[in-house]
């Protein structure tokens, strides 16, 4: 439906709007703000591969420790780690928030990224696992990560 | 389906000047995104504010539960549903979803008659006076009335249009939209209930091009 609306009319009905209130519908369908704790939106199951490598990268370019980031950004550890570490955890809007601020990375884009919004752009998810790809890293353990992986596979040794 | 783009003009408050936007008689994944990505986090951060400043409940936006992404989900693909939506400078500043089949007036003179019957109507947070002073834009609720007014000269109901308002906007449609008060519905959670006949409707058109 093509409509024809001159720009007169809309600038007197924007002056005779003025600041009034316009919301119009049904209360109460959906569960209100306490205003504290962040509106849940419905999660895209989709793994965000690329989300958990990008807070990892910028993270460690800051040389700083995923408590150090916690500290910085006013977020948990525990969130962090299931960032980095789960690629179908869903962090929470504010910690994306805090992220995009802290990193000065753009809100939406990143929310993408981190499953909570569906991609506007479809080559997104496609372009990201490319990026992941590239930045896994080919260096060698250093001596602490092989004395941690030694101690690991003995742990799962003793499981059979 | 393909959308229909037109051209509108929203008030620029901050400039003092009216600014080009683009009215989609549609709400897509771009919206919802925009909804999603920026509406949400700025209503949350908005609300808190007024928790802390100790406004009371009352006094907080009465749309801030709405979850746009399951309302379109659920009506998506009725044709009775369409959606509206407004952008400008590439962010979504209103949405609006319609119902045609299900409802009819109800003001004496058009009882019965079919009418175009506004489900949801909402403004971007950064436009709402109670959270943002100024707020960035105005002429949002305008431009979704009167292209809800349009889609019911399309579909032959003459302009009639029916809606539940939020306490907050009543003064909005009694008296920028001029439509008929017909009171409080307590089926609808006691908001008041406006109807546009068809005489109000073209007085609508036409008071935005009175001097």
């Amino acid at each position: 439906m093509k409509l024809r609306i001159s720009k007169a009319w809309c600038t007197r009905m924007a002056e005779l709007e003025g600041d009034t209130e316009i919301g119009a519908g049904r209360l109460a369908i959906d569960p209100p703000f306490d205003g504290e704790t962040i509106p849940v939106v419905d999660r895209f199951d989709e793994p965000n591969i690329a989300f958990g490598r990008l807070n990892n990268l910028m993270r460690r370019r800051r040389g700083l420790s995923i408590e150090g980031l916690a500290m910085a950004a006013n977020v948990t550890v525990t969130e962090l780690v299931e960032i980095e570490n789960d690629v179908r955890y869903n962090p929470s809007l504010q910690t994306i928030d805090k992220l995009a601020s802290y990193f000065n990375l753009p809100r939406s884009g990143l929310m993408q990224m981190a499953g909570l919004t569906a991609s506007k752009d479809a080559s997104l998810s496609e372009r990201a696992v490319r990026y992941v790809a590239r930045t896994e890293s080919t260096a060698e353990l250093t001596p602490e990560e092989n004395a941690a992986l030694e101690g690991f596979m003995a742990v799962l040794s003793e499981q059979k | 389906m393909t959308a229909s783009i037109s051209v509108v003009h929203l008030f620029n408050v901050a400039r003092g000047e009216s600014e080009a936007a683009e009215l989609s008689d549609a709400i897509t994944e771009r919206h919802l995104a925009d909804w999603e990505g920026e509406w949400m986090p700025a209503l949350f951060n908005a609300v808190r504010r007024l928790k802390r400043k100790g406004v009371p409940t009352r006094e907080w936006p009465q749309s801030s539960h709405w979850n746009w992404r399951r309302k379109v989900n659920a009506l998506h693909g009725i044709l009775a549903s369409p959606g509206f939506s407004i952008v400008c400078n590439g962010m979504t500043q209103g949405l609006m979803m319609v119902d045609t089949a299900t409802h009819r007036c109800r003001v004496d003179s058009q009882n019965g008659k079919h009418l175009v019957y506004i489900e949801y109507v909402e403004n971007a947070p950064w436009n709402r006076p109670e959270l943002f002073d100024p707020p960035r834009f105005r002429g949002v609720g305008s431009i979704l009335i009167r292209a809800a007014v349009a889609l019911s000269e399309e579909l032959e109901f003459r302009g009639r249009i029916g809606l539940h308002s939020l306490p907050q906007a009543d003064s909005f449609y009694a008296n920028t939209c001029g439509m008929t008060d017909l009171g409080a519905d307590l089926d609808y959670e006691g908001l008041r209930y406006f109807e546009m006949t068809p005489k109000q409707a073209r007085a609508f058109v036409t008071w935005g091009r009175l001097p």
